[in-house]
């Protein structure tokens, strides 16, 4: 039993002992397994470890940390109420076609910024009250809102997990469009239709626009109620038309968002409500904390390579079904990290392979990573918009669309130069 | 007093002593270790004084010149593009230390990112520093990050484009040296050191530049030397003088789609000849397994072996891995066979190198035979 072996087994271990025994935050029961892999794993300077494997998630944090803040004003602005009764108003009469709609809507801020976080915690805040309206559970809505999440976050015009792939082989992100579509598009209407068309179809929308709330549009008007979510979408899409001119990053662009929020519609004490936004992110911004010291006391006592080697080891023939495994379950610790760990390796095992499909496809099964306790970005965020405490209930529910998602990756993987001739 | 509240006390004080201990390294690693001046260095500058833009910069580094007996041809080495590639580092280092030219001129840049010897890469586990022992004491060297460090260059956007062409990135390749070239004086601190060098070039007619990098063996241009379509034909020649001396080395044509690195935007858009060379470094790879200061001195590792029995890995791996003396034994002979190639096609215009060990030198002594002893002057 190799030395890498026991280090593993000690500090998964440590840390379920942490969680299940002894109750502990999923943060604290990390930071302890953690520094237990370093000592056992007789790191000379544990402490810096410690430290510096967190500093890889800085940025993701301000990003879901302001995220929070400005979903909770548009919350508190009664905008959030007052879009749902306007769009609800508008299509009630097609709801197969509002439920895609709604579902690309979703798909937005992933697709512009490459982070499933921003597209749950921003488009899914606005569409998931339109969901409740319209008959679908919150188990439901939360469900939808995590996969068109990882779908935005997979499909074109930015994909990161992709590009760190693409970074580890050097192979440039061009040519990826058309496949990520055809990855990403059709899942996402059948995810549509999954959860949300076959949900609402017996539920009579006429009295479902009866019991709409207009109060809040009446008073301040469409324009200037909406302005801040407008404004976001457009800095963000502006920020990718013209990344020379504009460059404000995600943080800023949350952070004008939250203070346009608070003098567009009903008034609201800002600061409170940074604050609960604050104290809802903290767990998972704890969670981010501790798994960059888990990553990065793995790499130096050489769990990690324990782990990727392990993964390479089975036969050509088992090599995608080990894909399909070790991916999203790598995932649990981050899904870029599952890109950049796992990613790269496997899409060097498969370079006979057409290389742009087959990135794209590992990127896809890669995103699945969000959906993995105990970071499970995607899905914790789905929970907290919907209003649900536990997310396990959503993440059973994404139990057979995320085998659908690694059977259409890991089938576009087999046929990948059958599918580059068709375009 | 509360029992949470007595608990929140604890917890930030703990948080503060980690934070202070911690940072004490990370400022440590800010100080540049010495490099011994050797015989041959007739001058040292900087490269602001090619770029002014870069004076008073964490992007500013040293420029050993090395001038011949006789006129020449000119050669720039850059090592320390990527600081966790440590053989480009040393290899350079071993040029300012050792060589003598009878002909020609030599600029060497050590550090050429030298913000990135300041920090290591989050979550990679890398040493900050390791240690190489010579007859006369310890010489020690940093271990830095691929990136410049973010402390310099703040934040990353989600996607970086490259400047000229236009090329979309992930977003922290914003912060690698190898992928900003020609880099412009206005961007960001990474794309003006491009830029300086790039002036470095233009300015002083640099006849061939050398890159010096290393990657993981899991990687497929590996052992090889990397040349722009102009230095194909000398890359040619010195691939077969090296193999005339057992040194087994892999010639690849520079990517036309692939931009931002040294072998493709210094031969477009300078006169000089580029050419890129990779030994094999087991730090840096993702199947490697404990990572410390021995793996990087003697690249030993048994997950890589494992991984080359599997058939994974494109350059060959046994138990005595591949050594640093090695790697930078590849690098000396890779540039001296490139300088004698020159020479022989070009006897008018000579670059000549004297002092430095062979490849064979320094598998048999070891790196530390070779360096200045640590008390001598410095630099």
């Amino acid at each position: 039993m190799s030395p890498e072996f026991l280090l593993f087994i000690l500090m998964v271990g440590v840390f379920a002992a942490g969680c299940f025994l002894l109750k502990w935050p999923v943060a604290a029961s990390m930071l302890v397994a953690a520094t237990a892999g370093a000592l056992a794993g007789g790191l000379q300077d544990p402490i810096r470890h410690l430290v510096e494997g967190t500093f890889g998630y800085v940025d993701t944090i301000l990003t879901i940390a302001t995220a929070m803040m400005f979903m909770m004003g548009f919350r508190d602005s009664g905008a959030l109420e007052a879009l749902t009764a306007v769009v609800v108003k508008r299509f009630h009469k097609v709801p197969s076609l509002l439920m895609i709609l709604l579902t690309l809507v979703i798909m937005v801020p992933g697709m512009i910024t490459g982070s499933s976080t921003a597209s749950v915690l921003t488009a899914g805040a606005v569409v998931a009250p339109m969901f409740f309206v319209m008959g679908m559970s919150k188990v439901d809505a939360g469900a939808l809102i995590s996969l068109a999440a990882i779908l935005g976050m997979i499909a074109p015009p930015v994909n990161i997990p992709v590009m760190i792939i693409g970074g580890g082989i050097d192979m440039p992100y061009v040519g990826f469009e058309i496949p990520l579509l055809l990855l990403t598009i059709p899942l996402a209407i059948v995810f549509a239709l999954w959860f949300g068309w076959r949900k609402v179809r017996g539920v009579d929308q006429a009295k479902v626009v009866e019991s709409l709330d207009f109060s809040t549009l009446q008073q301040y008007g469409a324009i200037k109620l909406f302005a801040p979510i407008v404004v976001v979408l457009v800095l963000m899409v502006l920020e990718k038309a013209f990344p020379r001119v504009l460059s404000l990053g995600m943080p800023l662009i949350f952070l004008l968002g939250t203070a346009l929020t608070w003098i567009a519609g009903k008034r609201f004490d800002i600061l409170q409500s940074a604050r609960k936004a604050m104290e809802d992110a903290l767990p998972v911004l704890g969670i981010l904390v501790g798994v960059g010291m888990l990553i990065q006391v793995m790499t130096a006592t050489g769990v990690r390579g324990f782990i990727v080697v392990n993964a390479l080891s089975v036969p050509q023939e088992l090599l995608l079904v080990m894909i399909a495994i070790s991916i999203p379950l790598f995932g649990a610790i981050s899904a870029f990290g599952a890109a950049s760990v796992l990613g790269v390796p496997f899409m060097l095992a498969l370079l006979g392979r057409d290389q742009i499909i087959t990135a794209a496809s590992l990127s896809l099964i890669a995103a699945l990573g969000d959906f993995m306790p105990p970071t499970a970005l995607a899905a914790i965020f789905a929970a907290k918009v919907v209003g649900i405490e536990k997310y396990g209930t959503i993440l059973k529910k994404l139990l057979v669309p995320a085998l659908l998602i690694i059977a259409v990756a890991l089938t576009f993987i087999l046929f990948s130069r059958q599918i580059r001739a068709l375009y | 007093m509360k029992k949470h509240t007595i608990t929140a006390i604890l917890c930030a004080a703990v948080a503060l002593i980690a934070a202070a201990i911690a940072g004490t390294s990370f400022l440590e690693a800010r100080k540049q270790t010495p490099i011994v001046k050797g015989p041959g260095v007739s001058e040292i500058k900087m490269l602001s004084d090619w770029f002014p833009g870069l004076k008073g910069s964490p992007g500013d580094t040293e420029v050993y010149i090395l001038r011949g007996a006789k006129p020449g041809a000119s050669m720039l080495v850059l090592g320390g593009t990527h600081p966790n590639e440590p053989s480009g580092h040393l290899a350079a280092v071993m040029l300012i230390e050792r060589a003598q030219l009878p002909s020609g001129t030599l600029y060497v840049i050590p550090r050429a990112n030298a913000s990135g010897f300041t920090h290591n890469d989050a979550q990679e586990g890398a040493p900050q520093k390791f240690t190489i022992q010579t007859p006369a004491g310890p010489r020690v060297f940093r271990y830095g990050s691929r990136a410049t460090n973010p402390i310099h260059q703040w934040p990353d956007p989600n996607v970086y484009i490259h400047a000229s062409s236009g090329q979309t990135l992930s977003g922290s390749e914003t912060r690698n040296l190898n992928r900003g070239y020609p880099g412009r004086p206005d961007g960001t601190l990474t794309e003006r050191i491009c830029y300086g060098i790039v002036q470095l070039i233009k300015q002083e007619n640099i006849t061939i530049t050398v890159d010096l990098h290393e990657a993981s063996p899991e990687y497929p241009v590996i052992n090889a030397i990397v040349a722009h379509p102009k230095a194909m034909s000398l890359a040619s020649d010195t691939v077969l003088g090296l193999e005339m001396q057992d040194i087994a080395i892999r010639l690849e044509p520079s990517p036309v789609n692939l931009r931002g690195l040294t072998h493709r935007e210094l031969g477009d858009f300078t006169d000089t000849l580029p050419v890129l060379m990779e030994t094999a470094n087991a730090s840096q790879g993702r199947l490697r397994g404990r990572t410390d200061e021995a793996l990087v001195l003697t690249g030993k590792d048994k997950w890589y072996v494992r991984a080359a029995r599997l058939g994974r890995l494109y350059v060959p791996y046994d138990e005595k891995g591949h050594p640093l003396d090695e790697r930078v034994g590849r690098h000396l002979a890779g540039i001296q066979e490139l300088a004698f190639s020159w020479t022989l096609s070009h006897e008018d215009q000579p670059l000549e190198f004297e002092g430095l060990p062979s490849y064979d030198d320094l598998m048999t002594d070891g790196l530390g035979a070779w360096l200045n002893p640590p008390s001598a002057p410095q630099s």
